[in-house]
């Protein structure tokens, strides 16, 4: 068994008296691709923004590499926030690629991809683009280098965002939806890239409505329903028939749509 | 209507310009500066920012420039009339633009703001490597508008013996008696300014604008 | 520097006045400019490309160039074209024309700003053209330009400052001549300060009050 990346012990979400997620148990592990996948309004993407703390969780603890993110358990069983500094240190394991790219319009892709190696990183101008400029290759990108955001397309400006997440070498990845605010032919270029990163080993945390990709590429699937874990286990079983009917539910609405059908009948 | 008239009013229309562009700048700078204060976590700073900011948008330009022209010889600052009248000018748009600059900083979507935090840019890195040059960007047109706005309002230190446009206009109509000619002229002058202003704000964006947000 | 509060006590119903003939200035020129770029902008929408083009230039010319300089023309120059104005005359139609070019403005910007699906849909419900711009678009029209309608207004009533060179009584001429009167700059400059800040203040409340009373109607367009 792979070790542990991230741990969510009794995890649960509040905004005012709006419950969103309510005690979540889920083990991420090492090297593998989960897919958290459930209708709108299920709370997936508040469970990957708190892994990431960009979402405080309002209950429960949250471990990524073995340490606490931003709350530690106090010996009496409650919980203590932890400094910024303890939060900045375990986000350094993290990188994030968000539905809107999030590319920072006024520098140009290289420019975004080196902006961490520079600013966080220390490292020279030269020394920094010329690593950005290898990201880029990965995603293949290094042609479009000297563009800016808004000459790129939506597919190409999500490559450049992975590349950007990835020069800072993260243990983890994390993807809020990643290809939902792209046109259907540019999604292929964006889930290539992120098949290969499976491929290479990578730790990935999927939000997605790309049954496909999550029926082929992940190992572990969490399906969430009103906040809390319907279902969750292997692909190859959850996606066999018979459903699960609240899953079937789900994703009779994307077969009705004519998507190709994903599974693999047993 | 003499040539003369003309050639009196262009060398005013040069003192209006340079008024205005030091005005401008200088104003820039001071909203800059009250921007940040008003943004910022120090609560005596935000609520002098904000003071500030309600002070001179809530008064008349008019009246701001007959309290520095006036007060500040009273409390021993005793500076030529045209800083003064510089003094005024900045302080005013410096208010405006702050405002401006304070509307730029709320646009920038959050999102931008957590794609720097995922990567691991400090507090002080977001705000000066991607909140405020993209604010600048968004307020462009905004600070473009104060400039021209700035450049209306100079008009106002004729009261303060500023041989500028206006004052000049005022001198040769009284003596030569023809007021709709001489202000008339004045008023063209003014046009011919605000165009070249307006072009300066435009190659501005345009030079900006390759990393339009 | 000395402050001689007593002093500035004797001089508030002087300032009363002054501040009784700013108002009225503001109120009055408040409406005739709403009035005018009203009327104006209406001309200009359908009153065919000659009247738009030609009125576009004087709201141009209005608008890029200094207050000031419109009203020396309206009082200095006045006369020589049989315009005699006194200068609250002269004062009241400078803030008019002043503030109607930047209405006019608004609300040509008010109207483009309407979406088009809006008017769209009216007309495919079987509204009539009239019906639409009275149930519509002009309702809508009226909701998107409250804000900078108001901030115009406040503008104005800032500018009304500016009538004093040209001698109207208003609140900034009373000070000033009281305060030269009795060499005591520091007392006029500070109340006539306070005064505006206070005035504007009070107005830009009344303006978010009634954009609050109508944002019930706002929607994230």
């Amino acid at each position: 068994m792979n070790e542990v990346a991230i741990r969510l012990a009794g995890v649960g979400k509040s905004f005012g008296t709006q419950h969103v997620l309510t005690n979540i148990d889920l083990v991420v592990r090492a090297g593998e691709v989960t897919c958290l996948l459930g209708p709108s309004g299920s709370g997936k993407s508040t469970l990957l923004r708190c892994m990431a703390f960009l979402e405080e969780h309002t209950t429960g603890i949250i471990e990524v590499a073995g340490a606490p993110l931003g709350f530690a358990l106090t010996p009496d069983g409650g919980r203590r926030r932890l400094p910024d500094g303890d939060i900045v240190k375990v986000r350094q394991n993290i990188g994030m690629v968000f539905q809107q790219f999030n590319l920072w319009p006024h520098m140009t892709a290289l420019g975004n991809v080196a902006e961490g190696l520079r600013m966080v990183r220390r490292l020279g101008r030269k020394d920094a683009e010329a690593r950005a400029l290898l990201q880029l290759d990965k995603v293949g990108l290094s042609h479009r280098a000297g563009h800016y955001p808004s000459e790129l397309s939506g597919g190409q400006q999500q490559r450049v965002a992975i590349a950007r997440a990835l020069a800072m070498d993260p243990k983890i990845m994390l993807f809020d939806e990643p290809t939902s605010s792209l046109d259907p032919e540019l999604t292929g270029e964006v889930l290539n890239v992120m098949r290969d990163l499976a491929a290479d080993g990578m730790t990935m945390v999927v939000v997605t409505h790309e049954i496909g990709f999550a029926a082929t590429v992940a190992q572990n699937i969490v399906f969430l329903d009103h906040g809390k874990i319907a279902l969750e286990g292997p692909a190859q079983t959850i996606f066999r028939r018979p459903w699960h009917p609240r899953l079937g539910q789900f994703l009779e609405t994307y077969l009705d749509r004519g998507a190709a059908v994903l599974v693999r009948d047993t | 209507m003499e040539w003369i008239d003309v050639q009196l009013l262009a060398v005013a229309a040069l003192v209006t310009a340079g008024i205005s562009i030091v005005s401008i700048l200088t104003g820039l700078g001071i909203g800059l500066l009250v921007c940040m204060a008003s943004l910022s976590r120090n609560p005596p700073l935000r609520w002098a920012a904000r003071l500030y900011i309600s002070f001179f948008r809530g008064s008349p330009l008019l009246v701001q420039l007959l309290l520095i022209y006036y007060l500040l010889p009273a409390i021993g600052i005793n500076v030529p009339s045209l800083v003064a009248a510089i003094a005024g000018l900045s302080l005013s748009t410096g208010a405006y633009q702050a405002e401006n600059l304070r509307g730029g900083f709320t646009s920038v979507a959050t999102g931008m703001i957590e794609a720097a935090r995922m990567v691991g840019l400090s507090w002080r890195q977001i705000l000066l490597r991607i909140r405020l040059p993209i604010a600048l960007r968004l307020t462009l047109p905004a600070v473009m508008n104060e400039a021209v706005m700035i450049l209306k309002a100079s008009s106002l230190v004729s009261v303060v013996g500023i041989e500028e446009l206006t004052r000049s206009a005022q001198n040769l109509a009284t003596s030569n008696f023809e007021p709709i000619a001489m202000y008339s002229m004045a008023g063209a002058f003014y046009l011919l300014l605000n165009r070249l202003l307006s072009g300066g704000g435009w190659m501005a964006g345009r030079l900006l604008g390759r990393a339009g947000a | 520097m000395r402050f001689d509060v007593g002093l500035m006590l004797s001089w508030i119903p002087a300032a009363l006045s002054g501040l009784w003939v700013t108002v009225g200035v503001w109120l009055t020129g408040g409406i005739g400019a709403l009035l005018l770029g009203l009327a104006v902008a209406i001309i200009r929408r359908f009153g065919g490309r000659i009247l738009d083009r030609g009125l576009w230039a004087c709201v141009a010319v209005i608008r890029d160039t200094p207050f000031l300089i419109q009203l020396f023309l309206l009082y200095y120059g006045g006369p020589f074209v049989g315009l005699d104005l006194d200068p609250y005359a002269a004062g009241l139609l400078g803030i008019i024309l002043y503030g109607g070019a930047y209405i006019c403005e608004i609300i040509g910007a008010g109207f483009d700003a309407v979406p088009r699906g809006h008017q769209e849909a009216a007309l495919c419900i079987g509204l009539t053209r009239l019906q639409m711009v009275r149930r519509i678009l002009l309702p809508e029209m009226t909701l998107l330009v409250l804000p900078p309608v108001v901030n115009m207004q406040i503008i104005l009533l800032k500018e009304t400052a500016v009538l004093s060179i040209v001698t109207v009584p208003e609140l900034t001429m009373t000070l000033t001549s009281l305060g030269s009167e009795h060499f005591a700059f520091a007392e006029a400059l500070s109340l006539l300060a306070l005064g505006y800040w206070g005035l504007v203040e009070l107005a830009s409340l009344l303006g978010r009050l009634a954009e609050r009373g109508f944002s019930r109607y706002r929607l994230a367009t």
